[in-house]
């Protein structure tokens, strides 16, 4: 393979991938109280080094204020036959300034180092677009989804970048009726896109008003695209079933139809797939039921802000991060998923207040797969303004994260007693971390052509 | 020329124009101030206001509860008179709350979708 471009041939090839050595993880200052900017950590993963689980560099960004949020590759497996690309570089975008940090993770993986910024003033001033949330690659291109226009009203659109991280313009010919946006993912053999619904920048970034999910001011429905014409083409109606909808993912494997997506709000999983007939069809698989809490006069939701899908299609992860568990449920089976595995940190139900010897503020929140499915890594911080709603404490206490062992033969997990970041330690005062990702390439980033 | 006299800062005080956003104005006299989206959306930047009249009708981010607890949005406000502020996250112990503990009425919702409150006499007000 060594003709060819970054990744993978498959995602069974993606398996039998070296295991991860650093972890490169999001970590933020913004609404904390500390004055000092957001910045990307490398975490070392090797349990053989004398640094393990630790901290290893920490690459701050040139400005305060931008909220780090989630990232994605320049390349991934979908430019495997492209030998002039290669994984090389992170986008790192800044929800609340709207600047993108390319992030040189090549020349020393260890300590990367910033290459570009793309300012936000400049993406408003020539899309219109604000507030970018995913980024996937596109063959050799890019495309990231902006939830806002320049003054942070839905349904904003897709920011389009070249190879070299200029502006294009707009990726989408057409939002259509779509209200809002979130999370996306493609799966090109059916020529199909999905994307989902968080709601208006001006909306979700001052914090959660549960009265303005009943004035619609939150997303109920998932969309599918015609990749190709770049314009949405069907819209599932989810109702009360799917209120937010955030991350989407397809199954791995390139020729599958099947998708998820997880209803923070209901705490549902929805699938989608396409049927004998090539129509497309949605179902609720799994249903989170409320839980009682002592002091509440309402059972608290589930809140399922993140789910994953192994790289072999076979489980699906997801947290509750208000109750404080994550779960493993096999899904070769799409239709009828099996609970295989349940591990608690945190969360408001109190099951889990201290977890390897550390205090956990926040719940089970972001997770990132090992390509091999045997190590899940959580962190505990949702989105500043939100933590300070539900977990005030987190400011004083700051992130962390945690290790889940994951057993890929009969399903079944485990915390790991050895590995735990503490971001409440940081140089600076604690911080709250978030997204993480692979320079080899993880389970949130690949896409097969 | 206005006076802002930051309570919770020793009560220093900064001369401003009021023709530019408090944020840049105070962050130029050297005040270390937190911020995010500077466009009035994302109450990063939120302090209180103590005394004093401000500007901030572009801001979107407040509800109404947050107005009527004091919360100004830096990025877009400007001073019209003399103000006292609590500035930083120390002054956010009434910014944020568990939306499930502690409802809004529909009076205290975002300006664009709160009712009017019914008032003793009658009126309304919003």
């Amino acid at each position: 393979m060594e003709c060819c471009g970054p990744g993978y041939a498959s995602p069974s090839e993606a398996m039998k991938a070296p295991r991860e050595e650093i972890l490169y993880t999001i970590a933020i200052y913004t609404g904390t109280g500390i004055q000092k900017p957001d910045y990307l950590c490398t975490i070392d993963a090797d349990p053989a080094s004398p640094t393990y689980a630790q901290v290893i560099h920490r690459l701050e960004m040139p400005n305060i204020g931008d909220e780090l949020h989630h990232m994605g590759w320049n390349a991934c497996s979908s430019c495997f036959d492209d030998g002039s690309m290669s994984r090389s570089y992170l986008l790192v975008p800044g929800v609340r300034s709207s600047n993108i940090y390319i992030v040189d993770t090549a020349t020393d993986p260890r300590a990367p180092r910033l290459h570009k910024t793309i300012q936000g003033a400049d993406i408003k001033s020539k899309t219109d677009l604000s507030a970018p949330h995913t980024v996937h690659c596109l063959g050799s291109e890019i495309i990231i989804s902006m939830l806002g226009n320049a003054k942070g009203e839905a349904p904003g659109g897709y920011l389009h970048l070249d190879r070299d991280f200029e502006i294009l313009g707009r990726w989408e010919n057409s939002m259509g009726d779509i209200p809002f946006g979130y999370d996306f993912w493609y799966q090109p053999r059916h020529n199909v896109m999905a994307s989902s619904e968080w709601a208006a920048p001006n909306t979700f970034m001052p914090g959660f008003d549960l009265e303005e999910v009943g004035h619609l001011k939150y997303g109920r429905r998932i969309h599918l695209w015609d990749f190709e014409k770049k314009e949405p083409k069907q819209t599932f109606y989810l109702g009360e079933d799917g209120l937010i909808p955030l991350e989407v993912r397809f199954h791995h494997d390139p020729d599958s139809t099947h998708g998820f997506c997880g209803a923070a709000l209901s705490s549902n999983i929805i699938h989608w797939w396409q049927d004998g007939s090539g129509d497309w069809q949605w179902e609720k698989i799994i249903d989170v039921d409320n839980e009682p809490h002592p002091e509440w006069p309402i059972p608290v939701p589930g809140v399922i802000t993140v789910i994953l899908l192994s790289m072999d299609d076979r489980f699906l992860y997801f947290c509750n991060w208000l109750h404080g568990d994550i779960r493993q449920y096999d899904i070769s089976d799409p239709h009828n998923p099996k609970l295989t595995g349940q591990v608690w940190m945190g969360g408001l139900l109190g099951k889990a207040p201290e977890v390897n010897g550390l205090q956990i503020t926040g719940g089970p929140q972001m997770i990132q797969l090992s390509l091999d499915g045997k190590r899940l890594y959580v962190t505990t911080s949702l989105f500043s303004t939100w933590d300070n709603q539900f977990y005030p404490e987190i400011r004083t206490n700051g992130g962390c994260m945690l290790m889940v062992n994951c057993d890929t033969e009969n399903g079944g997990m485990e915390i790991d007693p050895d590995f735990a970041v503490d971001f409440g330690k940081e140089p600076n005062g604690p911080s709250r971390c978030h997204e993480t990702r692979y320079p080899g390439g993880d389970c949130t980033s690949d896409i097969w052509l | 020329m206005t006076t802002i006299t930051l309570a919770n800062r020793g009560n220093t005080t900064f001369e401003v124009t009021g023709r530019r956003p408090l944020l840049d104005e105070l962050r130029d006299q050297g005040v270390d101030l937190p911020f995010g989206c500077k466009y009035g959306g994302c109450i990063t930047c939120a302090a209180k206001l103590i005394e004093g009249e401000i500007d901030q009708r572009s801001q979107v981010a407040l509800n109404n509860r947050q107005i009527a607890d004091g919360y100004v949005i830096l990025c877009v406000a400007r001073a019209r008179t003399d103000c006292v502020l609590e500035i930083g996250t120390e002054s956010h112990d009434r910014l944020y709350r568990n939306p499930f503990l502690d409802p809004l009425e529909p009076h205290e919702l975002k300006a664009d979708i709160a009712t009017a409150k019914e008032t003793p006499d009658g009126l309304h007000e919003s």
